[in-house]
């Protein structure tokens, strides 16, 4: 599986994202305010989410604001730090 | 009503700035702090955040440490008042406490043993169930009054205090100890790391570069009482508590109101007890706990409800120390309105251009008679205390 | 003292949801008794639990709006509903409620779930989601939040005493007039470390039923539930009932005193320890009454004593307990005043008196 339909998979098991499918999930949407409807909880917990899934440590919350764009810029940002 | 006024006889602290009153109050003064990383509890997390430990205290086994701080705070709370314990007893002692790990069924030891498919010691559940904070303290002076454990999260303390005050007034019981206890272990100290609101450096309360809290752990304590009981002892009234206020945001599990409208009507509830004017306050001691979101949302209330008001943040002195904070912060703002001298704001230096005013950076002389303390909570608890000058000494 | 009266009830239990379902729980004795399966050293284990369904909360809260809700706060903010629906406050202006919640144990399950993401991802892995969660007045945020309370909010946290130490400060509020109206409730969850706990306290049991009168049997068995009350002072409108006075204390502090002219609701739950000491405090032939088969063992189940006390009193006609009237008188003739009585380990006690409008 890529890593933008595992990171759908997660968001919506992992943040309970109710009435939502992981195909519902557009790659380029925004994943807070008006797309997604996350929230700053939601953005700490997401970067305990890629850090327990993807093994990949976000600092601060200024690197996770660009990473948490959207679907897109999240698994671009995790490809590029999980590469080999 | 207006009954308000509560004579406060008695103060007690144990925190990271000192393990008495008096100890607190020469750090604060003298600016002094040492944050440092946990040394009573491991982390496997890579960067050292520091703490603002209590050294040098030791719970006996028995109980949670929360409630032992607790019980310590207390004792030179009623100390200071000058009660003896026969004295005490003859009376209706209530106790509110705020506290928030002071009642968790949390023991990390329990649950890894339980999920290692082990059948671990029921001790640590039963010291908790042993040591709710306000039961331990009435259970140690034996306090008949009523007892209330204040779970508000980081408004605790402060809303543990107006709540006694408003017991004193109703007449519920004669004298009250009321304050608030939290013990710091990897439970809070993961939590708030998780939460990405911890600094890794000293924490700078109000400060352009502030990247969030230190967490502590202490107690403070107050011993109220009503007229009648101060008048047969005749005990001078170190301040007293002219107002209480508290108001929910309804807006965000962690998150302030950008606005603050629950800090604004906890403010406004509190000052309208004695139907003080805002530019009558002194001092305002802030929750200030160094996170980005807490000290805008606190600077643009103040700055708009006090202009001009000299205000300042202790957590740089005491680390936030959760559900102590409201008791500790009132013990200070009490001690400070006395002595007539506010302490600056340890770890602040370079004014934030984003924030509406600064806090105090070095000690200010003040001559006035009242002072607030504030706390903003979890779930959008803010709570409010307003003090007033005592007797003379 | 300021009289205060009940003017809604919220309460979901294993009875069911509202007070229709109590009512009738409470009229024809009904204990549903289900189970819950905890891991043990010795395997999986059934425990005998009450406990409550939260799927009426949809009735008032979108799916979507409930996703980070725990069922601990699900239970609180299902009973807050339920208390404001049925005091016809609904929709109403809230600015004047302020919201004081009981819980003996808090976010247990979400506790217990924050604790297992810090073992099982490791240190930098815990979940700031539970974490939030996790606090006790995780509940009272998300009621003031979802509902809209802006109000003072205040969570009390005193194990066993947990509720009648919470309504001296609800009274309080209302004497002196910094609210016109307190939700007021408790709630209390079952989960896996509370079902643990029961089981290694008083190991395999398997006791059907509760038998609160009988001392020398350990017969809790553990429940789960909100019970909220809408409070406000004596307007002379209609209410279930009053409450006239609110007692909490310990015996070491001298008296407690109980009215000889009130039925005595005990809050006896099957804990042998605490049972003697039920016995031992009220008068043999007195008139007693227990209805804590029809809830369960759980601190929050004083707030179920003063929501079944209510209905009583409304009805001037008391309910027979569940598990018989004991060394009691039998509570058959009318009710106009009930003493609800609650002992804490070797001395503390509360007393709430109600009284018929």
């Amino acid at each position: 599986m890529d890593t933008k339909e595992k990171l759908k998979q997660i968001l919506v098991k992992d943040l309970n994202l109710e009435e939502v499918t992981p195909e519902e999930i557009s790659n380029s949407a925004p994943l807070f305010g008006e797309g997604l409807g996350l929230d700053s909880l939601d953005a700490v917990e997401l970067v305990v989410i890629v850090q327990k899934h993807f093994g990949v440590e976000i600092k601060d919350m200024e690197e996770g604001r660009k990473a948490f764009q959207s679907v897109d810029s999240l698994a671009a940002y995790i490809e590029a730090r999980t590469a080999a | 009503m207006t009954r308000w006024p509560v004579a406060i006889t008695g103060l007690g602290c144990i925190c990271a700035a000192g393990g008495t009153v008096p100890e607190c109050l020469d750090s604060l003064y003298a600016g002094r702090r040492a944050p440092a990383p946990p040394e009573r509890f491991v982390s496997s997390h890579p960067t050292p955040f520091p703490v603002f430990e209590v050294r040098d205290f030791r719970e006996p086994p028995e109980l949670l440490r929360t409630s032992a701080l607790a019980v310590q705070a207390a004792r030179e709370a009623l100390a200071d008042a000058g009660f003896s314990a026969a004295e005490l007893r003859g009376l209706r002692v209530g106790v509110c406490v705020g506290t928030t790990v002071g009642s968790a069924l949390n023991d990390e030891g329990f649950c890894r043993a339980h999920r290692a498919g082990e059948e671990p010691n029921l001790f640590p559940m039963e010291r908790i169930l042993n040591s709710n904070p306000a039961a331990v303290i009435a259970r140690a002076f034996d306090c008949t009054g009523p007892c209330q454990t204040v779970v508000n999260a980081c408004a605790s303390g402060t809303d543990a205090v107006g709540l006694a005050a408003s017991w004193i007034r109703g007449g519920i019981c004669d004298v009250a100890i009321a304050g608030g206890a939290d013990e710091l272990g990897r439970i809070t100290y993961h939590g708030f790391i998780s939460l990405m609101i911890t600094d890794d450096s000293p924490c700078k309360p109000f400060d352009r570069d502030r990247k969030g809290l230190n967490l502590g752990e202490g107690a403070g304590m107050l011993v109220l009482e009503s007229e009648q009981v101060r008048a047969r002892r005749g005990a001078r009234a170190r301040s007293f508590v002219m107002g209480y206020g508290s108001a929910c945001d309804a807006y965000h599990l962690t998150a302030p109101h950008p606005e603050g409208a629950g800090l604004r009507q906890a403010v406004a509830e509190a000052l309208a007890c004695c139907a003080v004017a805002p530019d009558q306050v002194c001092f305002v001691n802030a929750h200030g706990t160094g996170t980005p979101d807490n000290d805008r949302v606190e600077s643009r209330v103040l700055a708009e409800l006090f202009p001009g008001v000299p205000y300042h943040s202790t957590k740089g002195y005491t680390g936030h120390t959760l559900g102590a904070a409201g008791g500790i912060e009132a013990v200070f703002t009490v001690a400070c309105l006395e002595r007539g001298l506010v302490p600056g704001s340890a770890g602040f230096a370079n004014a934030d251009p984003e924030l509406a005013g600064e806090p105090l950076r070095g000690n200010l002389e003040v001559t006035g008679g009242l002072a607030l303390s504030q706390s903003l909570a979890f779930g959008g608890s803010n709570s409010v205390l307003l003090f007033g000058k005592g007797d003379a000494a | 003292m300021t009289r205060l009266v009940v003017k809604g009830i919220g309460v979901a239990g294993a009875f069911g949801t509202g007070v229709e379902s109590f009512q009738s729980a409470l009229a024809e004795g009904r204990a549903t008794v289900g189970s819950v399966e905890v891991a043990t050293g010795e395997g999986v284990v059934t425990v005998p639990a009450y406990r409550a369904d939260t799927a009426a909360l949809e009735e008032f809260v979108p799916k979507r709006a409930l996703r980070r809700v725990d069922n601990y706060s699900k239970l609180a903010l299902l009973g807050s509903y339920l208390a404001l629906k049925d005091a016809g406050m609904l929709g109403a202006d809230l600015g004047r409620l302020g919201l004081v919640i009981a819980s003996g144990y808090g976010a247990t399950a979400t506790t217990y779930a924050f604790l297992d993401s810090l073992i099982s991802g490791g240190d930098t892995c815990a979940s700031p989601t539970h974490f939030a969660n996790s606090v006790h007045n995780a509940a009272a945020a998300n009621v003031a939040i979802t509902l809209g309370i802006r109000g003072p909010s205040l969570t009390v946290s005193q194990f066993d005493m947990s509720v009648p130490s919470a309504l001296v400060s609800a009274r309080q509020w209302l004497a002196e007039g910094r609210v016109d109206a307190v939700l007021f409730g408790a709630v209390d969850e079952v989960s896996e470390l509370v079902a643990y706990l029961q089981h290694r306290r008083y190991g395999p049991r398997h006791v059907a039923a509760m038998a609160p009168f009988d001392a020398g049997t350990e017969s809790s068995i553990i429940g789960e539930g909100a019970a909220f009350l809408v409070l406000t002072r004596d307007d002379g409108g209609t209410a279930y009932c009053g409450i006239d006075s609110v007692e909490t204390g310990n015996v070491f502090g001298g008296g407690l005193s109980l009215p000889d002219d009130a039925l005595m609701l005990l809050g006896a739950d099957g804990r042998k320890e605490l049972g003697r000491r039920y016995l031992d405090t009220v008068a043999a032939g007195a008139t007693a009454a227990c209805y804590t088969p029809i809830y369960g063992s759980m601190p929050a189940a004083a707030a179920f004593d003063l929501a079944a006390a209510a209905l009583a009193l409304k009805n001037g006609q008391a309910f027979a307990s569940p598990a018989g009237p004991g060394p009691f008188a039998p509570d058959s003739a009318g009710v106009s005043r009930i003493c609800s009585l609650r002992l804490a380990g070797p001395s503390e006690y509360a007393t709430v008196l109600m009284s018929k409008l």
